[in-house]
């Protein structure tokens, strides 16, 4: 089977565990929850599989490279690890409200990448700057980070949305009585952003080695370059101002929203500017 | 705290500003604001270093600020408890009833050793206490996460004070050992010379570059010493420089296969540029070249050659597809003498074809700070992972008796995740509770 074909099935896939996942909210019922899990999962495996098949179809084209080298590819990766961590997560905190939040992100991950007109989702041969084993490393990373900082961007929204109606006592909504805690929440912001900063500082240093290797200068302030500075800095305030200002709650979901604006700006924006990593403009 | 406080976020914010800015100057409608401020030499101006010795300074006092704190912590008697810890634990509690205190004693002690290894243990009036601790070191991540960001900064200023950027272009087949500085427009001479053998580009079928490949020799007081291949993403390193293949292009310079013929026989083949010359024995004659074209006037290669002999000092074009010309214009040799390949007799010369050689571009580095930035590098990482993934923990375990009715509580601090110690207390609990009933 072709893997377009996979890849598009997954998008709408993705579309109905979102569907789904918003109805188990409403009714707060198990079953939609269960479903939309299972949607989720389905499509992460025939994901994987699309991926793969890509990734073969690269060698028999003679080009043989993993499926992250443009901007495509990235994206179809992005919306791959999106999916996986939030699948994690959830396995692990067995909450199923987050999805309603981090799943059409990735649904609009692999929309964005199929429908753009500027996105070109053929396979490309790699040129010789990318011709490197750290492509893999470097890349697998900085999306593993990315898709932390969605995670933690998700319960940063839920948290604020949950935060707005805490105040109005004299009509409890039912609705948001079904989102998660505040506290556990809160927690999920730090954790997912704890992983996220682990994987971006990991994702920054392969990338430095590459370059290393590549250009001859780990770093040499180009702007995708500075804005990934940048992302690192602004969660390390975020960390900073947890462990030594205390702050929990509300300044972290602001921040971890403002954190994930840099990210995109990171990912997306920065490739209207001139620089090194111009291969990823479509 | 306060000052502390306000001295991490002034240490975070003026060069996340500053960078941002910088970031923003680099935005393609700004390209005047660009050229006015030289922007790749933003980040090597003095303001930037200033930011960064800030920076680093600022995390040398909030570090040392926060040390006695941190140590006071580390130091932390184990005994007594925190107050209060046992109060409210009806999960964490153990209640027998007809046991002896004396046998209950070893089996906690043991559960405790068997995870914690070394414990510490006070005999009051109230009971029996047991401490155990794990992961107090980790109180000290944040330390070394900090200072790998100082071993990097020093890295950094080691190398752009002792480093060296430069780039060299060398043609096909030539030897040079003078580099361009990437900063400013000085040149370094290096005490060898590099040659470039051959250069070659391939392309994929769609056009994309597919490799950049130059062979190079490195010559030292007029031996080779070393012989490689430089290829993107895989440098070269030569007595304390590293080659990386940054850029190629073609040579102004083009070539000429020029072959001539005397009297109908086979006579010679040269290789001639633009500035050449060259000897014609047989007829005690010498050449140059005036001028080689790739293409002229749209009819092809052509060279205009001087030739100089005793007798005469005659001037002539030869183009290469002489015949489609005068197939297009018959009569053209006899109004336009000049453009006779055999106009000096009985030589007739013929271009075989027109070469172009390539040239490399190669960036050359040498970085002293590699090294420390590299280690800075693995120490964030260790860093980091002792700061999110190990945490300090700390258990108490007190053992009291009132009656015939024992009572085991346990209870614990941790300096990040309570979840991850509640689960660890509920799991002691369970293997104690097994224990007594064996």
């Amino acid at each position: 089977m072709n893997h377009t074909l996979i890849l598009s099935w997954v998008t709408f896939v993705y579309f109905a565990s979102f569907v789904l996942y918003l109805f188990r909210l409403i009714t707060g019922k198990e079953f939609w929850g269960r479903a939309a899990s299972f949607l989720a999962w389905a499509g992460l495996i025939a994901q994987t599989i699309a991926l793969i098949l890509r990734w073969e179809i690269s060698y028999d084209l003679g080009m043989g490279h993993v499926p992250l080298a443009n901007l495509y590819e990235s994206m179809v990766f992005f919306a791959w690890a999106i999916i996986l961590i939030y699948l994690i997560i959830e396995w692990r905190t067995k909450s199923k409200i987050i999805g309603v939040f981090v799943v059409p992100i990735a649904f609009l991950a692999m929309a964005y990448a199929s429908i753009a007109p500027d996105i070109s989702n053929r396979i490309e041969p790699l040129i010789p700057a990318l011709q490197s084993n750290w492509l893999t490393s470097h890349v697998v990373t900085c999306f593993m980070g990315y898709a932390a900082f969605t995670v933690a961007f998700g319960c940063g929204l839920i948290y604020l949305l949950k935060n707005k109606e805490k105040g109005n006592v004299e009509k409890p909504s039912d609705f948001l009585g079904k989102l998660p805690a505040l506290a556990t929440l809160d927690t999920l912001i730090y954790q997912s952003i704890s992983l996220g900063f682990i994987f971006l500082t990991i994702g920054i240093m392969t990338g430095s080695i590459w370059a290393h290797y590549a250009w001859g200068s780990y770093w040499s302030w180009d702007p995708k370059e500075t804005w990934s500075l940048i992302t690192w800095l602004v969660y390390a305030i975020l960390l900073h101002s947890r462990y030594i200002r205390g702050w929990r709650g509300k300044r972290m979901a602001i921040l971890a929203i403002i954190g994930f604006a840099c990210v995109l700006f990171t990912y997306l924006g920065v490739n209207y500017l001139p620089g090194l990593h111009s291969y990823l403009r479509a | 705290m306060l000052i502390v406080l306000l001295f991490i976020a002034g240490t975070f914010i003026p060069p996340h500003d500053v960078v941002q800015t910088f970031a923003n100057q680099l935005s393609p409608t700004t390209a005047k604001v660009i050229l006015f401020f030289r922007f790749s030499d933003l980040y090597h101006s003095s303001l930037f270093y200033i930011l960064m010795t800030l920076l680093s300074l600022n995390l040398i006092i909030c570090s040392i600020n926060r040390l006695p704190a941190l140590w006071k912590q580390y130091k932390t008697p184990h005994f007594p408890e925190p107050a209060g810890i046992f109060d409210n634990l009806p999960q964490s509690r153990i209640i027998t009833v007809g046991k002896e205190i004396s046998k209950i004693k070893p089996i906690v002690e043991s559960c405790l050793k068997k995870k914690y290894g070394h414990i510490s243990k006070i005999d009051e009036r109230r009971g029996y206490f047991f401490y155990a601790q794990r992961g107090r070191f980790s109180l000290f991540g944040v330390y070394i996460v900090h200072l790998s960001i100082l071993i990097m900064v020093a890295g950094a200023i080691i190398g752009s004070i002792f480093g060296l950027e430069a780039d060299i272009n060398i043609k096909e087949g030539e030897s040079v050992n003078v580099a361009n500085l990437t900063k400013g427009n000085g040149l370094y001479k290096l005490d060898f010379s590099v040659r470039c053998d051959k250069f070659v580009v391939e392309f994929y079928e769609d056009g994309t570059p597919k490799t950049y490949r130059s062979d190079l020799s490195f010559i030292k007081n007029g031996q080779v010493e070393r012989r490689g291949t430089l290829l993107v993403n895989h440098p070269l390193t030569f007595d304390e420089f590293r080659f990386y293949q940054s850029t190629y292009g073609l040579a102004p310079e083009i070539k000429a296969i020029v072959t001539y013929t005397n009297a109908g026989k086979k006579g010679g083949s040269m290789t001639l540029a633009a500035g050449d010359t060259f000897d014609l024995p047989e007829s005690k004659a010498r050449g140059f070249v005036l001028r080689v074209e790739e293409n002229i006037m749209h009819i092809g290669p052509a060279i205009k050659l001087k030739i100089v002999s005793q007798k005469k000092d005659i001037q002539f074009w030869v183009f290469q597809q002489l015949d489609q010309i005068i197939a297009m214009n018959p009569s053209l040799l006899t109004k336009m003498p000049m453009f006779n390949p055999g106009l000096f007799q009985p030589l007739v010369f013929s271009i075989n074809r027109i070469e172009q050689t390539y040239y490399t571009g190669l960036h050359l580095v040498r970085d002293p700070g590699v090294p420390l930035v590299a280690l800075g590098g693995l120490l964030m990482v260790a860093g980091l992972i002792v700061v999110f993934f190990i945490q300090y923990q700390r258990l108490w375990v007190f053992v009291e008796q009132e009656d015939a009715k024992i009572s085991i509580s346990i209870a614990g601090r941790s300096n990040r995740n309570n979840q991850q110690l509640q689960k660890k207390i509920d799991y002691l609990c369970k293997r104690i509770n097994e224990e007594i009933n064996a």
